[in-house]
């Protein structure tokens, strides 16, 4: 069971994204799963893979700003290295830092 | 429009949210649930379904930019080019600075930054925007007229006033479009017919602004200002012709513009409008011509109206204005003797020498100024009879002109008792003259006054009898003593027999109605021996004196009076 607690643990600022919430901690935690879901992180890490650096920009974009909303700040973090990145189109080397992503995304799934 | 601001004062406002992300979506509309309905979309799309479902119940958009199918930009610009979406406000969602800049200038009213800002401050330009764009609404519901959607009236000026300002070196032309005898086509088909004609031409006329780079607004009920760019060959007419014939097929004879072209910029606007309903007016009732521009002679009768209209209260004070005295001759009794008089105006300008009243009188018929000078001639009459019965020992009852909004007025009777009585005469020697033409509307009003009058001693002449519409039956019903004809009537009863036959025949009314007649602008002696003939009963005219001041006026008197010493001896 997810709770705001084992977030704040985590590093996210709670408060901020609760207070988004109007501070309805149930609301707040049912999105937060939502915020998770495998497929989009899959999905930006294939078209990276596949070179559509463009489609991995508008899914970074996306998922930077759900997180941001939630405040799930380290996985916020990575996401927002990568988009940057991805709006550049850097020519750069994304799998440590999509890594990153699946590491942290991975100590999230655990809380769920 | 106006029905839709009042459902969302009635109703709780109604807020798109549209975002890709279903999060997004939620997170919003969970902050705004409390104070608005919250729609949803979740691209382009979809969003502008709900918007033409709710346009006119839909107090805002909070539109995410990045999407799938149909992006922000995209769904913004479809929105400012659809006239009921672009009032309805739009804030941008957006982490970016350059993208809030970029749709501000696409129309956007506000942008909130994402990650959003704490709910309260989301909700507080929420209700910023919706508030102002509200008031913007509420001005522009107000700033058309409602039948036509053209601008109303003062807006229409004040945009006029707004196209100077902002392009001084164009030549503009002022043009007034009016529909003859619109009254009758609301009479003969119904007002849903009336308005749907109105309804075209506003509509036509739009149009062609549009096209043109002016503005029109419905001035009143049938009449229509436009401001545009000048044409030496407008094609306006023609344009809204051939919209509305479909509809109303003697549209050709109906419509008809005045145009003040190339308006001078040194006179208001306002009066730029008069000129081209001056020049429209001047052909009011011409079936045959539809067009007409104000020229320098409309411009010359307009600046000596003006002088006329700025000099009268002088000249009433001055003592310019005299009233003038032009006898009536009883013809059927042996020799043409004085019976009356009727009181005219004259007016001894300083400068402009003798006014002849047909210039001044319609002027200040049209600003209201006649009512001033009415009285200055009804008292100035009543307290000549009385100097005249003082000198001669001989009432000479004089008649004076009174119009139909005088008659109307609620103190007339009051009025013309005091003036009689503080002249010190009797009813007897004061008469009053109304035009035919005054009992056509509302006379059953009108047939009161009359009737009160004579109940008080006063007599009525009826004015210009024959120019008017009266039916035998309303003739019958009109409480009048006398039958004045009209010089029209007169004019040719030497040359011509149908005149002649006219005259013999409302003399025979006349005379069935037990009334006088009198017959005025007798020139000739035909006609005067005609007249006689036909036994018209009095006779006023130059055969026998021009209107006179006072002084002359007493040569009358003293052959009168001779007149009466010869036939009591």
């Amino acid at each position: 069971m997810i709770t705001t607690q084992a977030l704040k643990e985590l590093g996210c600022n709670t408060e901020e994204g609760l207070s988004r919430c109007l501070n309805n901690e149930a609301f707040y935690l049912r999105l937060v799963p939502a915020a998770l879901e495998e497929t989009r992180y899959r999905s930006l890490d294939e078209k990276i893979g596949a070179g559509d650096l463009k489609g991995a920009f508008e899914d970074a974009h996306s998922l930077k700003g759900v997180l941001a909303n939630l405040s799930l700040t380290p996985l916020y973090e990575v996401v927002s290295q990568i988009a940057e990145l991805l709006r550049a189109e850097t020519d750069t080397d994304y799998r440590p830092l999509l890594d990153k992503m699946w590491d942290i995304k991975g100590k999230f799934d655990e809380l769920i | 429009m106006y029905e839709s601001f009042e459902d969302r004062l009635k109703f709780r406002k109604k807020i798109l949210i549209v975002d890709d992300e279903l999060i997004n979506r939620e997170m919003l509309a969970n902050i705004i649930g409390n104070d608005y309905e919250a729609l949803t979309a979740e691209d382009g799309n979809q969003a502008l379904d709900v918007m033409i479902r709710y346009h006119d119940t839909l107090s805002l958009v909070l539109l995410d930019l990045l999407m799938p199918v149909m992006d922000g930009y995209e769904l913004l610009s479809v929105m400012k080019n659809d006239a009921n979406l672009s009032r309805i406000p739009v804030i941008v969602l957006t982490s970016e600075v350059s993208a809030e800049v970029k749709s501000l200038n696409m129309g956007a009213a506000d942008f909130i930054p994402k990650p959003f800002d704490a709910p309260e401050v989301i909700l507080a330009r929420i209700r910023k925007t919706i508030q102002l764009h509200e008031n913007i609404n509420i001005l522009s519901a107000t700033q058309y007229d409602e039948l036509t959607s053209l601008f109303n009236r003062e807006f229409f000026m004040e945009y006029a006033v707004v196209i100077d300002q902002y392009y001084p070196d164009v030549k503009m032309d002022a043009v007034v479009l009016d529909i003859n005898r619109f009254h009758a086509i609301n009479e003969m088909n119904g007002r849903a017919y009336g308005d749907e004609i109105l309804r075209r031409v506003g509509s036509a006329i739009k149009e062609y602004v549009r096209a043109n780079s002016g503005i029109g607004c419905r001035y009143n009920a049938d009449s229509f200002y436009i401001y545009i760019p000048h044409s030496d060959t407008p094609d306006i007419l023609d344009f809204i012709t051939e919209r509305v014939q479909e509809k109303m097929d003697d549209a050709q004879n109906r419509l008809r513009i005045g145009i003040y072209p190339d308006v001078d910029r040194n006179i208001e606007i306002a009066r730029r409008f008069d000129r081209a309903l001056l020049a429209c007016t001047s052909i009011r009732g011409n079936f045959s011509e539809n067009t007409a521009y104000y020229n320098e002679k409309m411009h010359e009768d307009e600046a000596f109206a003006e002088r006329l209209m700025s000099d009268m209260e002088k000249g009433l004070s001055d003592n310019q204005f005299i009233v003038y005295y032009q006898p009536k001759f009883a013809i059927q009794d042996g020799d043409p003797y004085l019976t009356s008089a009727e009181a005219l105006i004259r007016w001894k300008h300083p400068e402009l020498g003798m006014v002849s009243p047909g210039r001044f009188i319609p002027v200040f018929e049209k600003n209201g100024m006649i009512r001033k000078l009415d009285r200055f001639v009804w008292k100035e009459a009543a307290s000549q009879v009385r100097k005249w019965e003082d000198k001669f020992g001989i009432t000479i009852p004089v008649s004076v002109n009174v119009s139909r909004i005088d008659m109307m007025d609620r103190g007339f009777v009051g009025l013309i008792t005091d003036i009689v009585n503080s002249a010190g005469i009797g009813p007897d020697g004061y008469m009053i003259e109304v035009t035919e033409s005054a009992y056509t509307d509302d006379s059953d009003k009108l047939i009161e006054v009359v009737n009160r009058l004579r109940a008080l001693g006063f007599r009525i002449e009826m004015d210009d009898f024959g120019t008017g519409y009266s039916s035998l039956n309303m003739l019958s019903a009109l409480p009048v003593d006398v039958l004045k004809l009209d010089m029209r009537f007169i004019r040719n009863i030497h040359t011509n027999p149908k005149d002649l036959r006219m005259v013999q025949l409302v003399m025979e009314i006349a005379e069935y109605l037990n009334m006088t007649v009198v017959a005025e602008g007798v020139e000739y002696k035909e006609q005067y021996e005609l007249l006689k003939e036909a036994g018209v009963q009095v006779i006023q005219g130059y055969y026998f004196s021009k209107p006179v001041p006072p002084e002359e006026f007493e040569v009358f008197i003293k052959e009168r009076i001779e007149h009466d010493n010869n036939t009591s001896s």
